[in-house]
């Protein structure tokens, strides 16, 4: 199993986000989580990547046989967790090459590989910019800096390419984008499928999964999921929103 | 007085009646001036954030005699002169034409001595004044007019444990001449060294500046640089500085000739408990000078770092364009940052700009490069980098930017797992 996420209670401060929240993933899977806003999609990715304030309460996270919390957040990157953020961080004055060079190679030692060096990486580096359609000066610039919102996610898809992670969350890698924006970022996901690789797409919209085509799909509300199916799961909801997530239902599935 | 002062009059009496050069009515009226000043107290403005106790308490241990090497810079050719606790080490080197160079008391460069020792340099500073009294050892550089030189100068000063050095190093820049001059100064061991420089440039010079203060440690160091512009004359000028126990600089800018131009960028980093302390003093006497000044730094847990920059502009200096801006990244909650700017301003035609900031790293990028898979320490050293690098590459030589890079990423290390530990 590449990830067995077990009845996991999660706080952010002294708000419990995440009530008992179950999830399979098996290798080579796509599996989408929908939700409204508030239902805790957002956190679900914090706590597995490890991001201060994001605590664990109670139950687990396993990922290919690993206990995720036991490990630091750059172990877990280096064990094939990737988390594409929502809000991509900028980081002046180190450049993007230097980042995503660092990071490849911090992959590569923990695999116990050598370290590429600066011309193996800068070829890697200017297949994957083009990939996501991206200039070549942005290898250049600062890490995010300046990028508008879509370039910021599209500059996450070729970190996603570059580092080939076992198991990739996207939180909200569609939100702001155009349509042709949005093929790019599902352009580079999909090169990524290759029947080993899981994602974890995590959307408010059914849109991306036009493009992203997933073999589950799970509806997160307040913190639990409360309903699992297949794609056509995600046009139910393209077609009647979120409403029926009414407090009656939520008491119903609380604590399923 | 201190012991420490009352000591140095001594000496400089003896200094005075030993020396008998071009330079000694100077050193004579330096040492009138000097027994004038009080010693700095925290009540003193100009010594308000640094102490002078580990000065005055130190004992200096026997006189270590292990020479450091002087560092290659890969692309750079620069003509060396290598002084190991005040004393020239090998021959003069053989130097282009336009370029005359001595030693201070040199009887052929007294010319060029006289008319900038003690010139350039204000008489408020008090190491200033004992390093013109104490100082024999150290440099005259005397650039004609017209003359370009091409290869870089690079005055390495080293000072072992054990050692106490008063280093002078004083330059002439004609006319319409050019030069690159890189003061290079290291040790860190128990010592005590000041170091002043002073640079006269004529109408039109231009002078390409670097001061690597790299001492650390008990090293004990004290110095200045000190600029005279002339009409059109340019400036630009990058100090590195390493904190040690007490650090401390000075940095005078004075325009007195119309239209020049001064570019100062100013990196500091401290390592825990090192203490650094940088005054920059621009006057604008003239009218339509420009000075463009930017200091960031770096500090370590239970380090103290004291910035003051000071800008001067006098009635007469209209049409002047000033910007002075420092930032600092503290390391710790354990760091401590003083910073002032300081405008003055009399003259009413003037454009004047100024901004200090302290910051702590950044948590979010912290996580987003940990997420990536990078590691703390390594995460650290590039947000460090990543705060100073714009002032690195705007250094002019590319080769020595290339050269720094990776002696300041060993700096950040061994100021982060000291800090750790």
């Amino acid at each position: 199993m590449m990830l067995t996420i077990k009845d996991l209670h999660a706080r952010v401060e002294d708000k419990v986000i995440l009530k008992g929240l179950n999830l399979e993933v098996k290798p080579g899977e796509v599996h989408a989580i929908m939700g409204p806003n508030g239902a805790g999609k957002s956190t679900l990715g914090y706590v597995m990547s490890g991001r201060d304030g994001y605590e664990l309460v109670s139950g687990s996270i396993e990922m290919n046989g690993d206990d995720l919390m036991e490990l630091e957040i750059e172990e877990r990157a280096q064990k094939g967790l990737f988390l594409a953020f929502q809000y991509p961080v900028e980081i002046p004055g180190v450049s993007n090459m230097e980042f995503m060079k660092e990071s490849v190679n911090a992959m590569r030692k923990a695999r116990g590989e050598e370290a590429l060096t600066a011309a193996e990486f800068l070829k890697m580096a200017k297949e994957a910019c083009k990939q996501v359609n991206l200039p070549l000066d942005f290898l250049k610039r600062g890490v995010n800096e300046g990028f508008s919102g879509g370039e910021k996610k599209r500059n996450e898809i070729m970190q996603l390419i570059l580092l080939k992670p076992a198991l990739a969350i996207l939180d909200e890698s569609d939100s702001g984008l155009d349509i042709d924006a949005l093929k790019v970022v599902a352009d580079g996901v999909n090169s990524q499928r290759d029947g080993k690789r899981s994602f974890i797409v995590v959307t408010h919209y059914q849109r991306l999964l036009d493009f992203i085509e997933p073999d589950y799909v799970h509806i997160l509300s307040d913190g639990v999921i409360v309903k699992s199916g297949g794609p056509e799961l995600a046009k139910e909801v393209e077609s009647t929103g979120y409403a029926w997530l009414g407090k009656p239902v939520e008491s119903e599935e609380a604590g399923a | 007085m201190s012991d420490w002062l009352a000591q140095v009059i001594d000496r400089a009496d003896a200094v005075a009646s030993a020396q008998n050069d071009e330079l000694s009515s100077a050193r004579l009226s330096a040492l009138s001036e000097l027994k004038q000043q009080k010693w700095p107290t925290r009540r003193t403005e100009a010594w308000r954030y640094t102490s002078l106790h580990p000065l005055e308490d130190m004992t200096l241990p026997a006189l270590s005699n292990d020479t450091p090497a002087v560092p290659d810079i890969d692309g750079l050719e620069p003509i060396d002169f290598v002084f190991v606790n005040g004393k020239l080490q090998g021959n003069m080197p053989a130097l282009p034409a336009g370029l005359s160079i001595g030693g201070l008391t040199d009887s052929t460069m007294q010319a060029a001595a006289t008319e900038v020792f003690g010139t350039v340099k204000p008489r408020t500073h008090l190491f200033g004044l004992v390093n013109d009294v104490l100082a024999t050892d150290g440099l005259v550089i005397d650039v004609a007019a017209g003359a370009s030189i091409a290869r870089p100068l690079r005055i390495v000063n080293v000072v072992t444990a054990g050692a106490e050095t008063h280093h002078r190093v004083l330059v002439r820049i004609g006319d319409g001449a050019s030069v690159s001059v890189i003061e290079h100064g290291a040790g860190s061991g128990a010592s005590v060294n000041t170091a002043f420089a002073e640079y006269a440039l004529g109408a039109k010079a231009h002078l390409e500046h670097y001061r690597f203060a790299l001492h650390s440690g008990d090293a004990i160091h004290i110095g200045g640089a000190h600029f005279s512009l002339g009409t059109e004359a340019r400036l630009n000028s990058t100090l590195v500085g390493y904190g040690s126990q007490l650090s401390r600089l000075d940095y005078d800018v004075i325009h007195a000739g119309q239209h020049a131009h001064a570019k100062l960028n100013a990196v500091y980093l401290l390592g825990p408990r090192e203490h650094f302390d940088l005054h920059t003093n621009i006057e604008h006497a003239v009218a339509n000078g420009t000075t463009e000044e930017n200091a960031r730094g770096i500090i370590g847990d239970r380090a103290r770092a004291v910035f003051n920059g000071r800008i001067h502009i006098h009635r007469d200096a209209q049409k002047t364009l000033a910007e002075l801006n420092n930032r600092n990244l503290l390391l710790s909650r354990g760091g401590n940052i003083s910073t002032k700017p300081e405008l003055e301003i009399y003259a009413d035609d003037v454009q004047c700009a100024h901004g200090a900031t302290v910051a702590e790293i950044d948590d979010k990028a912290l996580y987003y490069m940990l997420s990536r898979g990078i590691k703390r320490e390594q995460a650290l050293v590039m947000l460090n980098f990543g705060f100073i690098q714009e002032l690195v590459q705007q250094m002019p030589s590319k080769a020595l930017a290339q050269w720094l890079e990776p002696q300041l990423r060993a700096r950040f290390v061994e100021m982060d797992t000291r800090n750790g530990s």
